[in-house]
């Protein structure tokens, strides 16, 4: 790999691979939750469809429905990382770095809180997995949910962490806030992150929905 | 405070991704990470969630009485997959992110024992992507010519009733799981970011995450032989599914795994494709194999998620006992047939795609001419990669579908060939008065459009609901997809390597061998599966082990061919062992003239691809045109046997 | 300039003498024994419409390997009098041959869905299972299906009435009742000629496919749905049944005989088969159009047993048993 970077040694190859570098971020980002996307279309078409089949009068049963609390706790949970991600964005753009640092850390903990607790849900519900239609996608988009909340909790750690070790590695003033290639690198990962979470805001909003208010 | 604009930070400090110390690791460093770590941690995986699933499951009635524990399977394999990625050094960065830190000691490994490691050169993991592809598709083709075996003979029968039915099951899963990686894996990763004058993919690390998954999805669905096999073949239908034994885990968890490597080697395609274009490369200068690519990624990303959710639903109804797919439960069996198709209509165009682009590639090539009509060859795979989402139910017409959808799918299904019809008239338009050398990937390339024809009028066939009836789920639409997918994909994908091979490697491949080769794999093949369009029309079922007795002529005249096909890549073996290996000779840099940006750069390829980042003038078809554009503007360094493009001269070495 | 429409010329030349001549041949000489025959209405429709198909698609395999041999023969390079390739804008494209191309292509394809749509309705679904709910059904078959299931339905011969037919798939069987003789079941699917006939299908465990090959039916069963497909037989003779859809281990061999009589002959075998069968008739469950275990135990509660479920797992909606 330093072969490629001794190679990239004119200004301009080296202001054409940061710009490649930064769009693919970009582009990722969006490209990531079309993928996301697809998967949680394919819970949500289950959930329709085994509604509109109710093969043998078994979709939702007495109209049951799995633990409310849990499901609001984990809802809220979600949903305050994202804001916090959302409000450290904002603060960053104007320079806050330890600002931004703090909202997520505590967007870290509520989203590893909320992982907890839908793991834990499996043991609280109050419904056979395969009694039912609903009982059978609601297993599922527990499971999927696990999955985002995973993601979500590991992109803000893993973000977090990046920005105190390149505090340490550039140094200077404002190091996160520079123009050095590394900083710009992180504030897109950053922006990338924010817009992923907030689709998985809307995303959580709608299945919520779904599962525990219809 | 704002984002400080002071003077222009040196970017050399650090390149993103931020760099490694880069020590170079001698060949023989055993201790490191490498494939032989990958199998221990694999195995150790395995033996960990193999006890953890019995541990957890074993006092639950139903898996007591059966004596079949699913979860224990789901585990082990689950277990064995993530130890295999640890071993082999995948999730080194994704573990080290979380603590902050660069992973340690990322060396850089020169010769022979890259090929078995972790490596980010996307030259390498292309090399290794043909290994892989190539097992795969050597299992799958063994298991064929027993299928072909029991074939022979309606009444005497070689294998008993349930081995069949698992061998059927594994060659049609194997095949499709490597089919739709067998040219964006090895070709795709290898040549696009030459072709878009890159030095790189956008992001290396997951396109090495995406080789070393399609690897470990190969051991999982290898592993149903193991378990006693599943029985439902490929398409994996409900509630046979649920029926089946542990063995139907390794398909729903394989599927599972290799998802995730289609995701990942589709997004990084993409995402390289659309970033990393060399100055001056605007759209209509990219290559037609790159338009292919992109247009296989958008399937790739978009499509296998849906396949993940249909198969996490099927692993949840074989061990946390919910009833997707149960009818009886509150399930549905149409559910896993419309997740599983909605993934698997564009799954088949990932298939169909690549191989579009590859003829589209060399065709000009061999031509001397331009590739007729490039824009309509771009809009053509757009427009195949955009319908393939509004055709899946023409795949179960009968199945009691609501019947409104019957026309609209027809409908939709016909115009898909509008498009699919595109490349043909590309192609007849590039042959259109030219002085052809009929070169071995050149053949291949012929018989592409000779076999794919085929295949694509069989599909108008079955996509008319009433034909539909008589064709469906017999021996017709197993010779409609065997010429599609074997005929279009694999005759290009063997186009493709014999094409890029010498500068993959540097040396030259056998011409008679590959002649040989050729014909020898366009006969048999034509005479293996062109039979079964009759078969099928006589009324013989898919996967069934015994048939009509007068149907037994076809049925022997196709399986004869059908070994000599098999052997017919025997030749190929060779040719690949003697030509690599045995006695290997150099290849010049641009054997076939050819204008691609590919060629353009020194055999072997440096690591860093060119020396200079190039600046794109035209797009690479000006092929026999007096007074043609100069290619690329290389910078300080000379072209490297930079192809002429005013003469059509038939001496490689020129 | 005049070699250039000697070759485009000459190819479509021989393009259209092969053609038509392809499909002359095909035509007379094959397309009547396109399979699956002339039994019944949908084998008929559906012929037809494969030979229509083949009698478009010929000149297109036809021009394209055509144009494949041309280019082997006066394009290759061993040629010794085949002239240097030209390049340039000319050879890059050209405006009226992708028009072209682009409509021709665009206005087969419509019309050939268009055609298949037509011929979908004209023959009442073709023969391919329709679903529960079918859109395209015969005359009459609304009546003697709803009359079917209540137990009313009534058939004789020359009454032009329709006759249902149960298609019961199971792992590895297909057996047949006749809900207008009482219901009985049989292994033997014996039909009446010159009627139509409504075919129901389903399954008791995975999903099989009704595939009578010289009926040209062929309708999914799967469990818990009833797949409804039409055909009006027109030839007596045998036909033979085959599972369309991978249904386990024995899938192959899974396939019978069937039989398609006169309306007398008929009438007796069914009123004869329905005595004869009349006491195993009584404790089989009552018609439906489907039977699945019901919420409450594995027995349906079709079994007058009194048996309480076997496993309190068996009651929904209560938990699991600690």
């Amino acid at each position: 790999m330093t072969d490629i970077i001794k190679k990239s040694d004119t200004p301009e190859e080296r202001e054409f691979e940061l710009r490649a570098h930064i769009g693919s971020i970009w582009s990722g980002g969006r490209l990531f939750i079309g993928m996301y996307t697809f998967l949680l279309a394919s819970l949500a078409f289950s959930y329709f469809y085994l509604r509109s089949s109710n093969n043998g009068l078994l979709w939702r049963p007495n109209h049951i429905t799995a633990p409310t609390a849990y499901g609001w706790t984990i809802y809220s949970l979600t949903l305050l990382a994202v804001l916090m991600a959302i409000y450290g964005q904002s603060r960053l753009r104007k320079g806050g770095v330890s600002e931004w640092q703090g909202a997520v850390w505590v967007g870290v903990v509520a989203s590893v809180f909320a992982l907890f607790l839908q793991i834990w849900e499996f043991t609280a519900v109050p419904f056979f997995p395969g009694s039912s239609g609903y009982a059978s996608t609601f297993i599922g988009y527990s499971v999927i949910n696990i999955m985002t909340i995973f993601i979500v909790a590991y992109w803000l750690e893993t973000t977090v962490a990046r920005s105190l070790r390149l505090s340490k590695e550039l140094g200077g003033t404002a190091p996160l806030l520079s123009m050095d290639a590394a900083a710009q690198s992180f504030r897109a990962n950053v922006a990338s992150m924010t817009y992923f979470l907030g689709f998985v805001a809307l995303a959580s909003t709608l299945l919520f929905a779904m599962f525990y208010l219809l | 405070m704002t984002i400080s604009a002071e003077r222009p930070v040196d970017v050399e400090a650090s390149v993103p991704p931020a760099n490694v110390e880069a020590s170079k690791g001698r060949a023989g460093d055993w201790l490191s990470q490498h494939i032989g770590t990958a199998i221990i941690c694999g195995f150790l995986g395995y033996i960990l969630g193999h006890w953890l699933g019995n541990y957890i499951g074993n006092t639950y009635g139903n898996i007591a009485n059966s004596g079949q524990n699913s979860i224990a399977v789901t585990l082990a394999l689950l277990f064995m997959v993530i130890g295999w990625l640890l071993g082999i050094g995948a999730l080194n960065y994704p573990l080290a992110k979380m603590i902050g830190r660069q992973p340690k000691g990322e060396v850089e490994y020169t010769g022979w024992s890259r090929y078995f490691r972790y490596n980010l050169d996307h030259k390498v993991v292309g090399i290794q992507y043909v290994v892989a592809v190539l097992g795969f598709f050597f299992t799958g083709g063994l298991l064929a010519m027993a299928i072909r075996t029991e074939l022979l003979n309606p009444t005497v029968h070689v294998f008993a009733a349930d081995t069949y039915i698992k061998i059927v099951s594994e060659h049609g899963t194997i095949m499709m799981m490597m089919a739709s990686s067998v040219v964006v894996g090895p070709l795709g990763n290898y040549f696009v970011p030459l072709m878009i004058g890159s030095r790189r993919m956008a992001f290396p690390r997951i396109e090495a995450f995406s080789l070393w998954t399609f690897v470990a999805g190969y051991f999982v669905i290898f592993s149903a032989l193991f378990f006693g096999g599943f029985p439902t073949g490929w398409t994996g239908y409900a509630p046979l599914q649920t029926q089946a034994g542990p063995g139907m885990i390794s398909y729903l968890f394989g599927f599972a795994v290799i998802s995730v490597g289609m995701m990942t080697a589709g997004f990084n395609l993409a995402v390289t494709i659309i970033n990393y274009r060399a100055p001056g490369m605007t759209w209509s200068r990219v290559p037609v194999f790159v338009w292919s690519m992109i247009a296989t990624a958008a399937l790739l990303t978009l499509a296998s998620p849906v396949l993940f959710a249909a198969g996490t639903f099927g692993i949840l109804d074989r061990t946390a006992q919910t009833a997707f797919y149960v009818a009886e439960h509150g399930g549905s069996s149409y559910l896993w047939e419309n997740l599983f198709w909605f993934f698997g209509h564009p799954e088949v165009y990932i298939m169909a795609l690549p191989g579009f682009g590859i003829v589209g590639e060399i065709i000009p090539v061999f031509c001397r001419k331009p590739l007729f009509a490039y824009r309509i060859a771009a809009a053509g795979m757009i427009g195949v990669s955009l319908l393939s989402f509004f055709v899946w139910q023409h795949h179960i017409f009968q199945s009691g579908i609501d019947p409104d959808m019957r026309p609209l799918f027809m409908l939709t299904t016909e115009l898909i060939s509008i498009p699919t019809g595109f490349i043909f008239l590309v192609g007849m338009g590039t042959l259109y008065k030219a002085r052809i050398r009929y070169e071995v990937p050149m053949l291949f390339c012929m018989a592409v459009y000779f076999n794919f024809l085929l295949g694509g009028v069989s599909g108008v066939f079955l996509s008319d609901v009433p034909v539909n009836v008589t064709v469906h789920g017999g021996f017709f639409v197993l010779s409609h997809f065997h010429y599609t997918i074997m005929g279009g994909l694999i005759f290009a994908f063997f186009g493709g390597l014999y094409f890029w091979l010498p500068k993959m490697t540097g040396r030259t491949t056998n011409k008679k061998l590959g002649l040989w080769h050729f014909w020898t794999m366009f006969v048999f093949f034509n005479l293996t599966f062109f039979p079964m369009f009759v078969i099928g029309l006589l009324g013989q079922p898919r996967r069934v082990f015994t048939y009509a007795k007068n149907l037994q002529g076809l049925n022997d005249f196709s399986s004869v061919s059908a070994f000599c096909l098999g052997a017919s890549f025997l030749i190929f073996v060779a040719n690949l062992m003697w030509s690599q290996f045995i006695a290997p000779e150099k290849s010049p840099s641009n054997p076939w003239d050819s204008l691609g940006l590919e060629w353009q750069t020194a055999t072997p390829i440096p690591a860093y691809n060119f020396e200079r980042i190039p600046v794109i003038m035209t797009d690479p078809y000006h092929y026999s045109e007096v007074g043609a554009p100069v290619l690329a503007d290389f910078g300080n360094a000379p072209p490297v046997h930079a192809a002429s493009a005013a003469t059509d001269s038939t001496d490689p070495d020129q | 300039m005049g070699s250039e429409e000697n070759h485009f010329r000459r190819i479509v030349i021989i393009w259209v003498v092969l053609s038509i001549a392809g499909d002359l041949l095909f035509w007379f000489l094959v397309g009547p024994h396109i399979p699956p025959g002339r039994m019944t209405s949908s084998a008929k429709d559906d012929q037809l419409d494969f030979n229509i198909l083949m009698v478009i698609g010929l000149p297109v395999v036809i021009g394209v390997f055509e144009w494949l041999a041309y280019a082997g023969i006066k394009w290759n390079a061993r040629n010794k009098d085949t002239p240097e390739s030209v390049g340039g804008p000319r050879a890059a494209g050209n405006k009226r041959a992708e028009v072209s191309w682009i409509v021709i292509t665009s206005v087969v394809v419509i019309f050939l869905a268009g055609f298949g749509t037509v011929e979908l309705y004209v023959g009442s679904g073709s023969g391919g299972g329709e679903g529960p709910n079918p859109i395209l059904q015969p005359a009459g078959a609304v009546q003697a299906e709803t009359a079917a299931l209540a137990g009313t339905g009534t058939w004789s011969p020359n009454s032009n009435e329709v006759l249902p037919v149960q298609v019961i798939g199971q792992q590895w069987k297909f057996t047949y009742r006749y809900p207008t003789f009482g219901g009985f079941e049989s292994s033997d699917l014996i039909l009446p000629v010159n009627t139509v006939i409504a075919f129901n299908v389903t399954s008791l465990d995975v999903i099989h496919s009704f595939w009578a090959y010289q009926l040209e039916v062929k309708a999914d069963a799967n469990p818990q749905i009833n797949n409804v497909a039409f055909t009006r037989t027109e030839q007596l003779g045998s036909f033979e049944v085959r599972c369309g859809e991978l249904c386990g281990i024995w899938h192959g061999a899974m396939f019978n005989p069937g039989h398609v009589v006169s309306q007398s002959a008929f009438m007796t075998w069914a009123t004869s088969t329905e005595s004869k069968n009349a006491a195993n008739t009584k404790i089989l469950p009552p018609f439906a159009w489907t039977y699945v275990p019901d919420a409450n135990g594995a027995d349906g509660g079709y079994y007058p047993d009194n048996v309480v479920p076997y496993s309190p797992v068996e009651v929904y909606g209560s938990k699991q048993p600690s």
